[in-house]
């Protein structure tokens, strides 16, 4: 029992930073018209200047903190002008290519520029290591309780902004009808510009989250979360923010039974399956798309 | 003249690639007017409303609204400085709500929108009572009411409605000209695309008639009814 309990905190925590990359990424498909498969990279490269600010601070959370959310934002508002062009002519399979490039250069920037390309760790400090709450064999850890109730507080957040606020109908109405939204005098690229904003600001959060949950970092784990964004996102429907909260949890839970359960490392064929199984038998995704 | 001009449309010239979408088109709006602009599927009639809005690229000419050049104005500056477009299609937004589409025609205004929401639901009764409906689950007419509503909500200077009958049955149809007449008298100034030439004339003050790409006939609209080119062109001879 203590067993299931500790894979159950496990599977939450990493699906809760499933939730929010899948969330920024959909965001940014959506209102940015942008299909940003480098989002997970941006948040990766930001777990690395917030490790920077730590080195160069000797540990100073109340410094590396922000840092890390300030790198979210500014890292995904720097591929803005890059995307723009290709944006404006509504060319979504060139915007996927672009990010591509955009995997390549920041895998590399983190692979073999920044500590000479080893794996950097995070202090215990950040990821409090020792258990908060002991239930047998199943523990929580201070990263992982921050980690859930942080993204649980995210999602809401975003949630409200989408649905209650003047900007967030903007938002919702560039998703589903760019060129009504267009004619309603919604500012398109200014509400364009603030989805990079608000999507690199979930991930910067996700930056601090995953340094507290996995502790440590390298040069592959962006591509590697590339996949299990998009996994939870096509599992969904593209698009579909909502449903994409209940795929990450599913995924994050999924893979934390399967660490626990099947020997080997079985891990990330359950992201693949995710996607081949909807491919084939459900293409609009579980909840379908653009919701 | 001393009537007062709202939208004047000088020799304005527009293409889509090398094909000539608009060419030298001039017209005129003036306050407290229904001013129909009748022609054939594809005669540039929706080309002009859009390009009044800033959509598409001007080759030559110039727009000016209330006096001022808008031939450059990005178009939610347009937008905000009052002219809304009722699209062809409706455009209206089918995963949100009614009142949410309704926000979004205000979405400029600072002031508190209670009082337009108020008067959209005074002009349209159903759409006060479905507010809370998910806009995809009206019927076409209904929809067509939601996207005028939603144009009023923009507090415009001038409306501009592009097909507006398309798609509505004989009965909605009536409906819709009584209300665009009762818009009028209201003191709304009302630029109209529409095939349907008959109806389109029996409400409006002037016209004009595209063929494409040109302006080849203009005058009030009992000119144009009486003509005998536009009546056998679009009356049904």
């Amino acid at each position: 029992m203590d067993f299931v309990l500790a894979r159950v905190i496990n599977g939450i925590a990493m699906g809760s930073i499933y939730a929010l990359l899948a969330t920024g990424f959909n965001l940014l498909l959506l209102v940015g018209g942008v299909f940003q498969f480098a989002y997970p990279h941006v948040v990766v490269l930001s777990m690395y200047l917030c490790w920077m600010v730590l080195q160069a601070t000797g540990g100073n959370l109340a410094l590396a903190i922000p840092a890390a959310i300030g790198s979210g934002i500014g890292l995904s508002l720097f591929t803005e002008p890059l995307f723009r062009p290709l944006t404006k002519r509504g060319a979504i399979v060139a915007t996927f290519v672009l990010s591509l490039g955009i995997t390549i250069v920041f895998t590399d920037v983190m692979g073999r520029q920044i500590h000479r390309g080893v794996p950097i760790g995070f202090p215990t400090t950040l990821t409090g290591k020792e258990a908060l709450i002991r239930f047998g064999v199943a523990t929580l850890t201070m990263g992982q309780l921050a980690t859930i109730l942080g993204s649980v507080g995210a999602v809401v957040g975003l949630l409200y902004f989408l649905y209650r606020t003047k900007r967030g109908r903007a938002f919702r109405a560039m998703g589903q009808n760019p060129s009504a939204a267009r004619l309603l005098g919604i500012p398109t690229l200014r509400t364009r510009i603030y989805s990079y904003l608000i999507s690199g600001l979930l991930g910067g959060i996700s930056a601090v989250f995953l340094a507290m949950t996995l502790g440590a970092a390298a040069g592959p784990l962006g591509s590697l979360l590339a996949i299990k964004m998009f996994a939870v996102a096509v599992f969904a429907g593209l698009g579909n923010i909502r449903g994409g909260l209940i795929a990450a949890i599913i995924l994050g839970l999924a893979e934390s039974f399967a660490i626990g359960y099947i020997p080997g490392d079985w891990v990330n064929v359950i992201a693949f399956g995710m996607i081949m199984g909807v491919v084939m038998w459900k293409p609009e995704g579980l909840f379908g798309l653009r919701a | 003249m001393a009537k007062n001009s709202v939208l004047k449309v000088d020799d304005i010239s527009v293409s889509y690639g090398p094909v000539k979408a608009l060419r030298h088109i001039s017209l005129e709006v003036n306050q407290g007017e229904i001013v129909a602009l009748i022609g054939a599927n594809g005669a540039g009639k929706s080309t002009l409303l859009e390009t009044v809005l800033g959509i598409h690229h001007v080759d030559s000419g110039t727009i000016r609204f209330m006096g001022e050049d808008i031939t450059r104005t990005p178009t939610d500056r347009i937008v905000a400085s009052g002219i809304c477009l009722i699209p062809e299609g409706r455009g209206i937004l089918s995963l949100m709500t009614v009142l949410e589409n309704l926000q979004l025609g205000a979405y400029h205004l600072e002031a508190d929108i209670n009082q337009y929401l108020g008067r959209v639901s005074h002009h349209f009764p159903v759409l006060g009572e479905r507010s809370k409906q998910m806009a995809g689950t009206l019927s076409g007419g209904e929809q067509q009411m939601l996207s005028i509503g939603r144009g009023l909500m923009s507090a415009p200077k001038l409306m501009m409605m592009d097909e507006p009958s398309l798609g509505l049955s004989p009965v909605l149809v009536a409906e819709l000209f009584k209300i665009i007449v009762d818009l009028n008298k209201e003191g709304y100034t009302i630029l109209l695309s529409e095939q349907n030439a008959r109806k389109a004339l029996a409400c409006a003050h002037r016209g004009y008639v595209f063929e494409i790409g040109s302006i080849v006939l203009s005058g009030t609209a009992q000119e144009l009814a009486s003509d005998p080119r536009v009546h056998q062109a679009y009356l049904g001879g």
